[in-house]
């Protein structure tokens, strides 16, 4: 390859770093944050080897084991080693997520937005921008990895080395690095930046998806899973580092296959050809709702199918969820049949209740990016035609919100579905349909409410629409971990997502359900009423 | 019968910026309008502002007599647009976004399409992500052509058209002329507006600075004479009237005459027995350079 293809890369780092400094700053506060205090609280919770006790056998059931990944560690215990397995599996999956976005944001986005076309013609080589994108992550996760480290050393749990500081954050940097160069691959293979995300976070999903089975199943499966291999580092004990250099491998074997495929495509375009289409439209696209229907119909079936698919990895290990003799033969004998059924169910019911709110979370993403790509779309100009149609300003926007809405209601109901048939399938015991849906009934709510504030965002401050991506994380953060490591009341009821009862075991709170109903509605026609009132976004 | 397009006193501030100051004009039924101005002067903004885009910040703007801003929906079921730039949704086809551009505005997919599309030799069956600038461009004239409107808003629409599209764009709008149709043109192919524009505005730096028809303006500039005489010319020099003399020769010159003294100046060049002449009426070039180079001298000296 000659040289000059990467020529000017350290122009181009400099400017992307320049240009994505604030997002790499808040991204990594948050990990290296959320890492820090929970290591220096883990010490006051799991201090004493009962409530490490306690704690672990929570942590051996198939439940968390799916959520959080394999507990290994034999006593006697330490805080950090009951720190190591909390943490690993969930701080992996938002490094992986930092990743994706940077990747994409250096890549595709860029090239989308027509910069790149712009410096490609300044004598900057053709891979620069490649290579500008993958030292950036370089730069970002070895940062992130240093300090993460550098957190746990200074919260000194009882129980941690600096070996398994260290290996904790390098292994999460090497971590995301092998994905984030994935996602560069990805890149290459999508022909926009929307379908390259897609791509990446429909590859994320499914390996996630097959270490919790495997996790659940047969813990040695989960090496296949790429995934898993950040469960196999185990941290303070053995302290493993080859893992770290598998990851470094893949990243490397990533980023040497994103370079091979983007020689060989045309920029703007990707190796997945478009194909000629239809010379009429169908009778079926006809306003600006089958519009937006047809402009997303691959990704709306995306979501809808990855989440039953989600509902339903998890439903298929309740019949192991809700069978407390197996992992616990004593408590069989101490009750009797029915108080063991009864039981079982209960542990199902509440693990549903803990799904959830990842089921929410998760479909709020296609439901707020519904409301935030009206802005988009009207800043790429996308829009301009269509607003010299017609068709009021307030209606154009009420459809993206509505179809948001749906796409996500749809995507819950359709996670919370696959979760029980898979769930009716596996279990002995009965739990109906309905009785799941109650979760759907609770929750929904929050989920009217996030893009109640999306579009209220979108309206008003059109420029920091993105900052609502803060509530459905440090919702998923505070009620997924916060009882673990151990977070007030008052900080769980931050986000909408807090504010509901505990469906399905408990019964749906209507009055909640009213007053955020309520609530989700005026933020709608708030955000609705300001969007009408100011100028469109123009370049 | 009212006005198609009034504007009165229109401004708009961007923040600390004010892009429009004072933009004031109307257009008549049936009338073309021609809309020029150097870059940045506040056309597309103006245009922005009529299609219900941007809010006015102060001054009167209205289609068909009605309101830009309150009323853009009921407005925009008789007008049309084309944009300068165009983006469309990429894994939508040119075919079917013309065809819902027509549903939009209520119409549909008739012979005329048919006609356009091969006239303007547009590949429907493509994605619109494989399209040209002006592939798309023709997307969006031939959806906005076959739209039976009346007022036609065109912004820099040719921008991206090769000669012989750009020639069947001036038959098309020559035929919606023909037909009758309001259109307001932002161009800054001067000999197209000139072609085709019953009267032309003019803006700079968000003003007005002039408003007529091509042949009142050329009445307020100067032509260009070319002239070979038997007698010397040393004395036309010295006319008032006569500016820029360049003499080729004692018998041969080219120079510019004020336009209201051109008949004043013929009679002292035949006293000088005409061997040839040439006279060119101002272009709309030589009066947008004048009125640009006005301006910009005014600012200078402002500036000292
Ligand atoms: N949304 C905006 N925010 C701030 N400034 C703006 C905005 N839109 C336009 N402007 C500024 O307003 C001025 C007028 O812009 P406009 O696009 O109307 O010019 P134009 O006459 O159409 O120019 P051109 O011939 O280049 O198309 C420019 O200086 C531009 O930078
Ligand atoms: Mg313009």
């Amino acid at each position: 390859m000659p040289h000059s293809t990467f020529k000017r890369t350290g122009t181009l780092l400099k400017l992307e770093l320049r240009h994505d400094w604030l997002k790499i700053v808040l991204w990594l506060t948050g990990l290296v944050g959320l890492m820090a205090a929970a290591a220096a609280k883990f010490g006051g919770i799991y201090g004493t080897q009962k409530e490490m006790a306690t704690i672990a056998t929570t942590l051996k059931t198939p439940a968390m084991v799916s959520l959080l990944g394999p507990f290994t560690a034999k006593p006697p215990y330490t805080t950090a080693l009951i720190y190591g397995s909390e943490m690993m599996v969930f701080m992996g999956l938002f490094t992986v997520m930092m990743n994706i976005h940077l990747a994409i944001h250096a890549t595709r986005s860029q090239e989308e937005s027509g910069l790149t076309e712009l410096m490609l013609a300044r004598s900057v080589g053709r891979q620069a921008p490649l290579l500008a994108a993958m030292l950036e992550l370089v730069i970002v996760n070895g940062l992130g990895g240093v300090l993460e480290a550098l957190g746990l050393q200074a919260a000194q749990m009882p129980g941690a080395t600096a070996a398994g500081n260290w290996l904790f954050g390098l292994g999460l940097a090497a971590f995301g690095l092998m994905f984030g160069s994935f996602s560069l691959l990805f890149a290459q293979l999508a022909s926009t930046s929307r379908g390259a995300l897609m791509l990446s976070y429909g590859f994320l999903g499914l390996v996630f998806i097959a270490r919790m089975g495997t996790d659940v199943q047969n813990p040695d499966l989960t090496w296949w899973t790429i995934f898993g291999w950040i469960e196999k580092m185990e941290l303070y004990t053995n302290n493993t580092w080859w893992p770290v250099l598998l990851m470094l491998a893949g990243a490397l074997l990533g980023g040497a296959c994103a370079v091979a495929l983007a020689a060989r495509r045309d920029l703007g375009a990707g190796l997945i050809a478009p194909k000629p289409g239809r010379k009429r439209a169908s009778a079926f696209l006809r306003g600006p709702l089958s519009l937006l229907a047809r402009v997303n119909r691959t990704s709306t079936i995306v979501w809808l199918l990855g989440l039953v698919l989600l509902g339903a990895s998890y439903g298929s290990i309740f019949g192991t969820v809700g069978d407390l003799v197996k992992t616990n033969p004593v408590l069989g004998k101490l009750l009797g049949g029915a108080a063991v059924a009864a039981a079982n169910r209960a542990v199902v019911l509440a693990m549903a209740n803990k799904l959830a709110v990842i089921f929410v979370v998760v479909a709020t993403i296609p439901a707020v990016m519904m409301i935030l790509s009206l802005n988009r779309d009207e800043q790429k100009g996308l829009l301009t035609l269509m607003q010299a149609k017609p068709i009021g300003r307030l209606r154009l926007a009420l459809t993206s919100a509505g179809y948001g809405l749906v796409v996500g209601s749809a995507a819950f109901i359709a996670a919370i579905w696959g979760m029980a048939a898979a769930g009716q399938q596996s279990m002995t015991i009965t739990i109906t349909l309905a009785r799941f849906m109650r979760s759907f009934v609770g929750y929904w709510p929050a989920l009217l409410v996030v893009c109640g504030l999306a579009m209220l965002l979108a309206g008003l401050l059109p420029k920091w629409q993105s900052a609502i991506w803060i509530v459905p994380v440090y919702g998923v953060v505070s009620l997924y971990m916060g009882p673990l490591i151990g977070l007030p009341k008052w900080a769980l009821k931050l986000s909408p997502y807090g504010w509901v009862n505990k469906v399905p075991v408990a019964a749906v709170n209507w009055g909640t359900f009213g007053w955020m109903t309520a609530l989700g509605v005026v933020l709608l026609a708030v955000g609705l009423w300001a969007y009408r009132r100011r100028d469109l976004l123009m370049n | 019968m009212t006005e198609v397009v009034a504007i009165d006193h229109l401004t708009k501030r961007f923040g600390k910026f004010q892009a429009l100051k004072n933009i004031t004009f109307t257009i008549h039924p049936g009338e073309v309008f021609g809309f020029i101005g150097p870059n940045g002067a506040g056309k597309s903004t103006t245009i922005r502002i009529l299609l219900g885009n941007l809010k006015a910040t102060s001054g009167q703007a209205t289609i068909f007599g009605q309101s830009v801003w309150t009323d853009a929906v009921a407005i925009h079921k008789r007008i049309a647009y084309v944009p300068g730039d165009v983006d469309l949704w990429p894994n939508l086809t040119g075919g079917e976004i013309i065809d819902l551009l027509l549903k939009l505005s209520g119409q549909k997919h008739t012979a005329r399409t048919d006609e356009l599309i091969k006239k303007f030799d547009l590949d429907v069956a493509k994605k619109a992500r494989t399209y040209s600038k002006g592939n798309r461009q023709k997307v969006a004239l031939v959806a906005a052509f076959s739209t039976d409107a009346e007022l036609y808003i065109f912004d820099e629409p040719t921008s991206g058209l090769d000669p012989l599209m750009e020639e069947v764009f001036q038959q098309e709008v020559l035929a919606l002329k023909a037909a009758g149709k309001s259109i307001l043109l932002s161009s800054h192919i001067l000999s197209e507006v000139e072609r085709m524009c019953d009267r032309i505005g003019i803006i700079r730096q968000g003003e007005s600075i002039e408003v007529g028809s091509l042949a009142s303006m050329r009445k307020l500039s100067r032509s260009t004479i070319h002239v070979q005489t038997k007698q010397p010319l040393t004395a036309i020099a010295t006319l008032a009237a006569v500016h820029q003399f360049k003499a080729e020769s004692n018998t041969k010159a080219e120079f510019t005459v004020d336009s209201e003294a051109v008949g004043s100046v013929m009679d002292q060049l035949s006293s000088l027995e005409i061997v040839q002449l040439q006279s060119t009426p101002p272009t709309l070039e030589d009066l947008f350079l004048r009125y640009y180079n006005k301006e910009g001298e005014a600012d200078a000296t402002q500036h000292v």
